[in-house]
């Protein structure tokens, strides 16, 4: 892994990067620390998965590690950028369009899981991985779609976010969905990205990958178990924090106030 | 009484390796058990005798959280090492695609209502019930079967394995000392699940060199009058519809094959020791010591059931 | 109150059969189906409990003969399907029929006459399941009936299509079951009683509910595909004609292990009311206990293939599924926590209940950690398919149902009949018990780690077998007994038992706050509700639960019942096609296939015209729904008109391709192009037939005018449904004649 092919540091993600932070500081100052650290998380995470070994092999060698860029891009990075929205500045924004839009949890949950699908057809899929046009597209169609996606539910604008028991339902189905697109990568026997199964050898590693015993196959297993079991356990955490949302009012702080007088021995 | 629990008397690497998480796994839950059941009774005990009412507690979110931490550490670590095992317990070939390497399996298993063939692929040999290995070494086992879903398992050798039609599954098998080591089939397979054993038997490299000697070495010609005659019913019957006997005539694979059947030390997947009278009382009526096994009653008689033992006894 | 209650348990009693049979055959009543319910369950125990007395017989002494092989595995089998469908089934679904509209202040369950009938559907699958018995041949290819084993070459008596067709139609009766329970929690609930305050057992067995409509239809897409193989000669599970051995097992446990938490989810919610009343404190973290319910559902989705270790799935797969079933423990651990936090501090009165509670929690720890040792595969690849694993799912399940359930028994029967059971039997029922069952399954794990192999009728006399399997065989005796003095417990306290008052334990629910037994309409008036435990609030005023820990007001809006039903139905239906499809996925990407495919045999634009039929069907319905709005009939009447003659186009449209398709000489068992294409093409046939009937219903009933304002909803919920078979078409369209995937 330290091997310095393994690593892309001259990507030009690096400036994406920086648009991104300039834009954000230019934009929604003055600074909060909680929601600095989730943009800077998701800058972070941009720029990794694309100069380090996962965005070395996702380019034409591991299925698997092109998973993983894709839900990095679909899933983490858009909720961490919205979580790193001023709620106040949106509440003063008239609603435009696209928000009103965005609005309407039936496009969010379709364009989520509909980027999951779509890029995983055959054809589209090695065309992405083949050609870099594509694969741009590819990329900046995963982060607007992750974005419409977790908007009904982490939508800076209060009155947009859906009710905690819906936005249960949205993620549970959610979660369906992408349960059965990786069951049908994890078990089909036909190649769902044909461009990784005779990777071009540039830097020489195959004959590796193969002796770690990531041949093609192993690695479409393991690229649907990614996409199925990770975005799942994403989806329930938000689940349960959603229903700690509902339940909110209660429990912890009312228990503490002052009661009958306990006996010795009855705290935990 | 010298009871013994093969699953904790390994005698392979990878049984051991098993064992020793076992083992870890069994302290830590012992560990939880203890733990969990102590608080219940002390609970209990206090709780019995505290007769006011007790303070109205709903709850701590800290508390929930903190509980949590030990189970998912735990879970954790139990995931971790388990993972590294599965990784170096995997048999499947490698193979580098597009070239695909045959798979290099020494010896195939394959199950059968309600017994077990196995081919040692070198030598070409086919025999039924029983496994030779030479000890020390691993052996890649190609796993098949004929008809429905077994499981292949030697307790003490290490994970058992299915053996599923349409689907070659492959396992490790090794034995760090000589000796006879019981198999079982572990997956429902019918009627007679219950007599589908076998027997691996790990040799030293003298004694493997003598029996890949006797296996190799062509049947005498009967010269036995009963024999004879038990050889003469045996191609006139049905038997070699079903059997295979090398250098003979008779080369069917539906049954067992019986090429060395007097060397077994057990007929019928382990239903009877192999001693003439058994021979006599299987061949006289299977059915009546296997219900519902394949080989049906030929209703033979007395006399033929000699002569046809008498045969098979001589194909040693 | 409490004579009142006394003599109308005695009227129940007294009074002959004959005349009290009748109206609780014809009963709509949510109690009295609930206690069908509980009969039917303990009818079927005595039964499989008789299985498994025999099958411990056989197996008590090594090489035994007491039963022929055939016999032994038609008992298991037997044993194993009567425990699971015809007695854990009807015991949880008895007890929140029983239960649930008390807890929430209703007056009955949603739809009380689809309440009678998914019981006497359920009644009507055992009948039929047990009728094998009489054609000669019990099922037996084990509950789990794996394929190849249970396909026509392997099983060829009828015994087999008994179990399909006995577990379709239970499955049917448990789905219906469920979407009523669902709606009657989400729809009746009282004023006041928002979905934070219903008593943990509601919110459980709402969550348990969810589990059974998400996991049959998993079982009956299986159970269609392997009928077909067996009766039309299909070849779905054939591998020498190109099937697939291991799907059936992917199918079934998809079913499989989310029902093990049908099973332990009811026992969780009996628990958590019983363990706070005897401790007399509320439950300790009711939102993690209701919360790690949530992630238990959610998580046992995604688990099955840890019943598959020994398969060889690959090492990918097997360290996922390790570690999804490693997770799945996390939120099981809280809920222990949660019930132990509870106790601790309380004033605890051990009372049978009680102590059948912490029975269950103890032998419950006990089943989960072995179950821990089992998501470690290589300890899996040891263990499983040995009697240790016997052991462990007995500890998790006998302690969920039974002992779970005893608590149950003596915490609500009061409530059930207005008598007190006597403590003194209860206790020494409880050690009975406690003795018999730990005496049997206990010693079944030393004789898994002997190697002993499960489902074995027999076995060689090898050092250690006999005795252990001896200990295990007479522990049975006491379970024996125990279950006997519970019987003799019920029948003398129905005569003799103390009178219970309505709230003979100082419980917190609702259902203590009206008669014991309740009367029909179940509440006079109900009190306040302002917390979660109402009764406690009535009881300490000055310690009244809303004013330490508030929990979010009711906001009084419902969802409407027929549509709830609708979506419901709709969520169960979708996933039973999502499983026929990829059935059809799976058999059509394999690139060696014989004979005709999709794209030799099936005409395209055929199609396609007649799913515009079919599509512009769901336009005029919409157009059918408008009018009634609007209150003209003659709109709704001619748009409905037009729907239905639309919907019969598109089935003409499918039998014109199907009689293409036979007279090319494709039928259903040519190859697996042809099963996938006709299984999933003629369900979804079905589904528009059934559309076309409910629409054509609506029809007559707009023709005589007794089309009110009160069928909008009903019409709403045909809609739902109407809208998503043609979804289902859209998909079906798109990857069997478009080739999309």
């Amino acid at each position: 892994m330290l091997r310095a092919e393994l690593w892309n540091l001259n990507s030009p993600v690096w400036i994406v990067a920086a648009v991104m932070m300039i834009n954000y500081m230019l934009l929604f100052r003055p600074i909060n620390v909680k929601r600095m650290l989730a943009i800077l998380s998701a800058i972070a995470l941009i720029v990794l998965v694309f100069i380090s070994p996962v965005g070395v092999l996702a380019d034409g060698y591991l299925f698997s590690a092109h998973m993983v860029q894709h839900l990095v891009l679909l899933l983490l990075v858009p909720l961490l950028i919205l979580i790193s929205l001023p709620s106040e500045r949106f509440q003063r924004l008239r609603t435009s369009g696209i928000l009103r839009g965005n609005a309407t949890p039936i496009i969010g949950w379709i364009c989520g899981i509909g980027a999951m699908w779509l890029w995983h057809i055959p054809s589209l899929c090695s065309a992405a991985t083949e050609s870099t046009g594509i694969g741009l597209l590819r990329d900046a169609s995963l982060v607007a779609a992750g974005l419409a996606f977790w908007w009904p539910v982490f939508s800076p604008r209060q009155e947009q976010r859906l009710d905690p028991l819906a936005g249960i339902v949205y993620l549970f189905s959610a979660c369906l969905g992408c349960t059965l697109l990786g069951v049908y990568i994890t078990f089909t026997t036909i190649s769902v990205c044909p461009a990784f199964t005779n990777p071009t050898d540039r830097i020489n590693i195959v004959g590796h990958l193969y002796d770690l015993g990531l041949t093609p196959t192993v690695d479409q297993h393991l690229g649907g178990l990614l996409m199925w079991v990770p975005p799942c356990m994403l989806y329930l955490s938000v689940i349960l924090f959603l229903l700690s949302r509902w339940y909110s009012t209660m429990d912890d702080r009312l228990s503490l106030l002052p009661q009958r007088p306990v006996q010795a021995g009855s705290q935990l | 009484m010298d009871i013994s629990f093969p699953v904790f008397q390994p005698e392979s690497p990878e049984a051991q390796a098993i064992f020793d998480l076992f083992v870890a796994v069994l302290w830590i839950s012992a560990g939880i058990f203890i733990i969990v059941t102590g608080l219940i009774v002390i609970a209990l005990i206090r709780g019995r005798v505290r007769v006011d009412l007790p303070k109205q507690d709903f709850g701590s979110h800290r508390r929930e959280i903190l509980w949590m931490v030990g189970p998912i550490i735990i879970v954790l670590w139990i995931g971790v090492i388990s993972m590294k095992l599965i990784l170096t317990m995997n048999a499947y070939p490698k193979v580098h695609p597009p070239h695909d390497a045959p798979a290099d399996a020494e010896l195939i298993v394959i199950g059968h209502q309600w017994w077990w063939e196995v081919r040692y692929n070198h030598s070409g040999r086919v025999g039924a019930n029983e496994i030779h290995i030479p000890v020390g070494k691993k052996i890649r086992v190609e796993v098949q079967s004929a008809d429905v879903i077994h499981s292949f398992w030697v307790p003490q050798l290490g994970r058992k394995i299915d053996a599923i039609p349409g689907r070659n599954n492959f396992i490790w098998l090794e034995a760090s000392r000589p000796g006879e080591y019981q198999g079982r089939c572990a997956e429902f397979c019918g009627n007679q699940h219950a007599w589908m054993n076998f027997t691996v038997y790990a040799h030293d490299p003298k004694e493997y060199a003598q029996w890949q000697h006797d296996e190799n070495v062509t049947l005498a010609s009967v010269t036995e009058s009963a024999a004879e005659a038990g050889e003469k019913l045996f191609f006139s019957q049905t038997c070699v519809n079903c059997h295979t006997i090398d250098g003979t005539a008779a080369t069917m694979t539906i049954g067992p094959n019986l090429t060395h059947i007097a060397r077994r030390k057990e007929i019928g997947g382990g239903v009877l020791q192999n001693s003439p009278d058994n021979l006599r009382r299987w061949l006289k009526n299977p059915q009546a010591i296997k219900p519902g096994c394949k080989m049906p009653n030929f209703n033979l008689s007395d006399e033929q059931v000699q002569q046809l033992a008498a045969y098979l006894e001589s194909l040693d | 109150m409490t004579t009142q209650a006394i003599e109308s348990t005695a009227a129940l009693e007294t009074t002959l059969p004959r005349e009290r049979l009748l109206p609780w055959v014809a009963s709509v009543d949510h109690k009295q189906i609930g206690i069908m319910y509980m009969l039917l369950s303990v009818i079927f125990l005595i039964i499989g409990g008789l299985e498994a007395t025999l099958i411990r017989i056989q197996l008590a002494i090594p090489n035994n003969t007491f039963l022929s092989p055939e016999m032994f595995n038609q008992l298991f089998t037997m044993h194993g399907t009567t425990m699971v469908f015809l007695v854990g089934m009807p015991l949880v679904t008895g007890f929140a029929n029983y239960l649930i509209p008390l807890m929430i202040g209703a007056k009955d369950v949603a739809f009380p006459r689809l309440n009678a009938m998914s019981f006497w559907i359920l009644a009507f699958g055992g009948v039929l399941l047990y009728f094998s018995f009489l054609t000669g041949s019990a099922p037996n290819a084990g509950w789990f009936s794996y394929a190849p084993l249970s396909t026509k070459p392997y099983s060829s008596l009828l015994g087999v299509d008994y179990w399909i067709i006995g577990l379709a139609v239970m499955g049917v009766g448990s789905i219906a079951g469920a979407i009523n329970l669902i709606t009657t929690i989400l729809c009746l609930r009282a004023p006041g009683m928002s979905l934070q305050r219903v008593p943990l057992y509601v919110w459980i067995m709402l969550m348990q509910s969810l589990l059974v409509v998400l996991a049959i239809p998993p079982l009956n897409s299986a159970l269609a595909l392997l009928y077909i193989d067996r009766s039309l000669g299909a070849a779905f599970f054939e591998p020498a004609r190109g099937g697939n051995a291991v799907l059936w097992q992917h199918f079934f446990w998809l079913f499989g292990h989310p029902e093990v938490y049908v099973f332990a989810l009811p026992s969780f919610a009996v628990i958590s009311e019983v363990i706070p009343v005897f401790s007399r404190k509320p439950i300790y973290g009711y939102a993690f206990v209701a919360g790690s319910s949530v992630a238990i559902v959610l998580l046992s989705y995604g688990v099955w293939a840890h019943h598959m270790f020994a398969v060889g799935l690959g090492p990918a797969a097997e360290i996922f599924f390790a570690a999804m079933t490693l997770l799945i423990a996390i939120p099981t651990g809280i809920k222990i926590f949660n019930w132990t936090a509870t106790m601790w501090g309380g004033s605890i009165r051990l009372t049978t209940a009680m102590l059948f509670a912490i029975a269950f929690l103890i032998q419950f720890v006990i089943g989960g950690l072995t179950g821990v040792m089992f998501a470690s595969v290589p300890v899996d690849w040891q263990l499983t398919d040995t009697y240790f694993v016997v052991a462990h799912f007995h500890y998790v399940l006998i302690s969920c149902i039974v002992f779970a359930f005893f608590a149950a028994v003596y915490y609500w029967f009061p409530k059930m009949t207005g008598r007190m059971l006597s403590e003194r039997l209860g206790k020494l029922q409880f050690w009975l018990w406690l003795i018999g069952f730990n005496g049997t399954f206990f010693v079944q794990h030393l004789l898994g780690l002997m190697g002993m192999p499960r489902r074995v009728y027999t076995y060689a006399d090898l050092p250690g077998w006999g005795l252990l399997n001896a200990v295990s065989s007479a522990s049975v005796v006491f379970m024996i007994a125990g279950t006997l003095v519970l019987l003799w417990n019920i029948i003398r306290s129905l005569q003799h038992g103390s009178p219970a008052g309505n709230n003979p334990w100082n419980a917190y629910t609702l259902e203590w706050a009206t008669t014991s037994p309740p009367p029909p309409e179940n509440f006079s008036s109900l009190p306040e509700i302002k917390s979660r435990r109402p009764l406690w609030d009535l009881d300490n005023p000055e310690l009244a639960d809303w004013k330490f820990s508030s929990t979010p007001e009711d906001t009084l809006s419902r969802p409407t019942k027929a549509k709830t039903f609708a979506w419901l139905f709709v969520v169960s239906e979708a996933i039973f096609f999502v499983l026929l499809l990829a059935s059809y996925v799976i058999f059509n990407s394999q690139t060696d296939q014989q004979g005709p495919t999709a794209t030799t045999a099936l005409n395209v634009p055929r199609t396609a015209a007649f799913t515009v039929f079919l599509l512009a069907s769901s336009a005029t319905f919409w157009l059918a729904e408008q009018g009634l709005r609007a209150g003209s009939r003659i709109r709704f009447l001619t748009s409905l008109g037009v729907t239905i003659i639309l919907g019969v186009i598109f089935l003409a449209g499918q039998a014109i391709e199907y009689k293409g398709l036979l007279a090319n000489n494709i039928t259903i068992d040519r190859n697996l192009f042809a099963s996938t294409f006709f299984t999933v093409t003629s369900f979804h046939a079905l589904h528009v037939f059934g559309g076309l009937v409910a629409l054509s219903i609506f029809w007559i009933f707009g023709q005589q005018k007794i089309l009110t304002p009160r069928w909008h909803a009903p019409v709403q919920a045909v809609g739902i449904y109407w809208h998503f078979v043609d979804v289902v078409w859209i998909v079906v369209f798109s990857i069997i004649y478009l080739g999309v995937l």
